[in-house]
């Protein structure tokens, strides 16, 4: 990898931690060398620069637009016109309790996507890579691929078919079993159960193509002479295969960390009830419903603010650990 | 009226200063005007120039509206009308749905103009329905007291209603229940008499496509749901804002809801069935009762030739507890939709004169009707749809958004004659009964906030509203007992400002509504 720009910061506090940057060239130097670099590599940064581009476009201009968060904003008068007021819209968040169980429910909601959710696509990328039938393989990932590609709003349809109380599969299959059926969507203990596992139904084949492809990065020959050397099948997996998609699995893993905070909340939308918000009620759609249906943008702005801060410091610490740990880190 | 096609097509000029009167003089500019327009709801999200009744109205006024809408591409109003707010440049006139908020924030910080002195000066026909209804004048003024815009004012008193199977009733040789007891018998032979016939125990007594229609039937233990026709609104009770959320007679109302759902007269899942719950249960022989539209719920009666004898039809509001019979639910007389004149207008006048065609007799016909001779004759006085419209079998009403008559998103007041056409037999006898019987109640129709009374309302009540709906589900589902939890219920009430918020309406409808 190629040393970039950004930290070459690094040498402004190098004078105060001389012994931690021992290796610290004189600036010129290094300018020198990045010029050369740009003059030999242009093409690569020519296809760099969309990217680059559209990142500036939708994601660092509309951080002008967040200084709302501490104005009493008007849209009629605009950004700029509208008077500060400070931490206020904060104090107003924290001060009501129904945004502090909005922030518990991403918490645990996310916490359990990931502790159910993240290892599902690695079984199955597993599981896929086991079966040698060519035909059988790729009908299977077609059909676990399939629900990736239905609207949302189609998803929730299902879901709410499938766990009704009077024609739902799932009421129907614990009716034989001589258990009363249940009006799970409005019980706020199945609503995570619910929510979690259609997540999971949804995008968990759709997620293992990334580990297939590590998969299929693997070396041939490490199987091979692991084959004359008399290893399992199983053995394989174990010392080979899993070890060498190690990295692969701690990127995706700090990625997802980065996410927690982002719950699919148009699932949750279409699904929650008044009688599931103890459980179900995430900060995004406590903003939808607080902010957007009331107009209150500044005040839903200074929640997503929040919002992005806890997902800025989770995805740093969850780096650094994997960088202390498994010397594998997204930078 | 009959010669306004002659009248006007040989008028010339002078029509500048005159008002436009019945005589024919509808020319607002002598030469054609160029207005713009912002015109969003979600049926047409955008202004069409092509629309019948659009080029009826340019010939007759000389006003020729351009299309400049912005976010065509949603179907939500509300996101549409912010981003033009946010574009900083408004166009002549602004026309959608759900307007009134946005006018009675902005107009006072002159995104839109005041329309008092406009209409009193050069607007006779507004000036004289205002005159007329001094309560509509009140509701939609701001906070500041002036007008920013003008409402669609639909016509009609009568919304949802009671309705039953009438087939169910004889087959179990029942009467039409009365009061909320007789309610609860006719609900329990419902559920137990298998009156569909199939030897299952699958009839849904009570049912409804908005699961908020399950609450409203607290009205029958003199509680209220909502003093207007949206959902979980304020009502007013002699001259005091109330919450209907925080009334004994609500409570009551839960309780036994809550009994009633347990036993199975209640779909039991109210909740999620959404809104083709209403097409699923009558269409397969399963719901027996429901509080729904008049016309849309009468409809159904064409079932009767799939399903043998079936009759749904209105009847009366049982009485409640204390023997009162109230339908609460009733067509408000002010939208909150309608158009504005934008802060930038160069022509204000002949804008106000232009919202004035369409109060005018000609103008009111054609936004109701469509165009006179094509869509509709005049007959003894009335205008009368022609075979154009009623021979297709499409439904009249969305003939007429084609037309581009009837859009919300125009300040205009509809003309009941309209709809009355076109009703079921089923639903004009039920009208009948419920006009006799004048079941109606008193609508609150909101109030306009000063900049502090926004602020309280904004910062509580929409936590507040959520956690009524929370433990309203909750008590009707049973995870909670209403008895047992009322208290701590007021007093969490209480805790989130809900008082505080009472007292910012109290003192916007005080100042409004001079009380």
């Amino acid at each position: 990898m190629t040393d970039l720009p950004a930290s070459s910061a690094g040498s402004a506090t190098g004078v105060s931690e001389p012994a931690t940057r021992a290796t610290e060239k004189p600036m010129r130097e290094r300018l020198v060398r990045l010029a050369d670099h740009f003059k030999r590599e242009w093409q690569i940064y020519v296809m760099l620069a969309p990217m680059i581009i559209w990142f500036l476009l939708f994601l660092y201009k509309p951080m002008y637009g967040l200084q709302i968060a501490f104005k009493d904003y008007s849209i009629f008068r605009g950004i700029v016109e509208s008077p500060w007021v400070g931490w206020e819209h904060f104090e107003t968040l924290f001060n009501n309790s129904q945004f502090l169980r909005a922030v518990k429910n991403t918490v645990i909601i996310s916490a359990l996507s990931l502790i159910f959710g993240f290892p599902v696509p690695i079984f199955l990328a597993l599981m896929f890579n086991e079966i040698l039938h060519a035909l059988y393989r790729r009908t299977c990932q077609t059909i676990v691929y399939l629900p990736h590609f239905i609207s949302t709003v189609i998803i929730a349809g299902i879901v709410i078919t499938a766990f009704s109380p009077s024609a739902g599969i799932v009421n129907t299959i614990i009716g034989w079993l001589g258990i009363e059926p249940v009006y799970f969507l409005t019980k706020p203990e199945w609503f995570r159960p619910i929510f979690i596992g259609s997540g999971i139904w949804q995008e968990a084949g759709f997620s293992s193509i990334i580990f297939l492809a590590a998969i299929a990065g693997v070396n041939p020959s490490l199987y091979e002479s692991a084959v004359v050397d008399g290893a399992s099948r199983w053995q394989m997996m174990w010392k080979i295969t899993i070890p060498s998609i190690m990295p692969t699995i701690i990127i995706m893993l700090i990625i997802r960390i980065g996410n927690l905070m982002e719950v699919g909340f148009e699932l949750i939308i279409l699904l929650y009830q008044p009688a599931t918000y103890q459980t179900a009620d995430v900060i995004n759609t406590f903003i939808y419903r607080q902010g957007l249906q009331s107009g209150q943008y500044d005040l839903a702005a200074a929640a997503g603010l929040f919002n992005a801060v806890v997902a800025f410091v989770l995805v740093m610490t969850a780096n650094s650990i994997s960088k202390r740990v498994s010397r594998t880190s997204l930078w | 009226m009959r010669h306004l096609t002659l009248a006007s097509a040989l008028l010339t000029s002078m029509a500048v200063t005159t008002p436009a009167v019945a005589d024919g003089h509808l020319k607002i500019v002598d030469e054609p005007l160029e207005l713009t327009i912002h015109m969003h709801h979600k049926r047409y999200p955008a202004y069409n120039e092509d629309w019948p009744v659009e080029q009826e109205a340019r010939r007759l006024t000389n006003i020729h509206l351009k299309n400049a809408t912005i976010g065509s591409n949603t179907d939500n109003s509300g996101e549409a009308i912010n981003l033009l707010l946010a574009s900083g440049k408004l166009p002549d006139i602004i026309g959608t749905s759900r307007i009134k908020d946005v006018v009675n924030q902005y107009g006072p910080q002159g995104a839109f103009m005041p329309l008092n002195d406009l209409i009193d000066e050069h607007a006779p026909h507004l000036k004289a329905f205002f005159e007329k209804r001094p309560d509509i004048k009140s509701a939609i003024s701001a906070a500041d007291g002036n007008m920013y815009y003008i409402p669609y004012l639909p016509d009609g008193k009568y919304g949802r209603a009671y309705f039953i199977r009438y087939d169910w009733l004889d087959k179990l040789g029942l009467d039409v229940p009365q009061n909320v007891d007789e309610v609860k018998a006719v609900l329990e032979a419902f559920r137990d008499g298998d009156p569909n016939g199939n030897g299952l125990k699958d009839e849904v007594p009570y049912f409804a496509r908005q699961w908020e229609e399950l609450i409203r039937l607290v009205t029958l233990w003199d509680g209220r749901s909502s003093g207007s026709d949206t959902y979980h609104d304020f009502y007013v009770d002699g001259g005091q804002i109330r919450h209907p959320y925080a009334g004994e007679g609500y409570r009551e109302g839960v309780k036994n809801l809550t009994e009633w759902y347990a036993e199975g007269l209640i779909d039991p899942e109210v909740f999620t069935r959404g809104s083709s719950a209403r097409e699923y249960l009558l269409s397969e022989d399963l719901g027996g009762m429901t509080h729904d539209w008049f016309a849309s719920t009468s409809g159904y009666n064409r079932l009767s030739s799939e399903i043998e004898g079936f009759v749904f039809k209105a009847f009366a509001p049982p009485a409640s507890i204390s023997g009162k019979r109230i339908e609460e639910h009733r067509r408000i007389p002010i939208k909150p939709d309608g158009w504005a004149i934008g802060g930038t207008n160069k022509h204000p006048v002949e804008t106000i004169k232009y919202f004035d065609f369409w109060f005018s007799p000609e103008g009111r016909n054609i936004v109701n009707f469509g165009v006179e001779g094509v869509h509709w004759t005049m007959e003894d006085g009335k205008a009368i749809f022609t075979d154009a419209i009623l021979g297709t079998g499409r439904p009249v009403n969305s003939q007429l958004y084609e037309l581009g008559a009837q859009l919300h998103a125009r300040g205009y007041f509809q003309d009941y004659g309209y709809e009355i056409q076109w009703s079921n037999e089923f639903a004009l006898e039920g009208i009948a009964l419920y006009d006799e019987g004048d079941y109606l109640i008193d609508q609150f129709l909101g109030v306009a906030f000063n900049k502090d009374e926004q602020a309280v309302y904004d910062k509580y009540w929409p936590s507040i509203r959520t956690y009524m709906l929370e433990r309203q589900q909750a008590w009707i589902l049973g995870t909670g007992d209403v008895e047992a939890d009322w208290d701590d219920y007021m007093a969490d009430l209480d805790k989130m400002g809900l008082n505080d918020v009472l007292a910012a309406m109290q003192s916007a409808y005080n100042r409004q509504y001079g009380g």
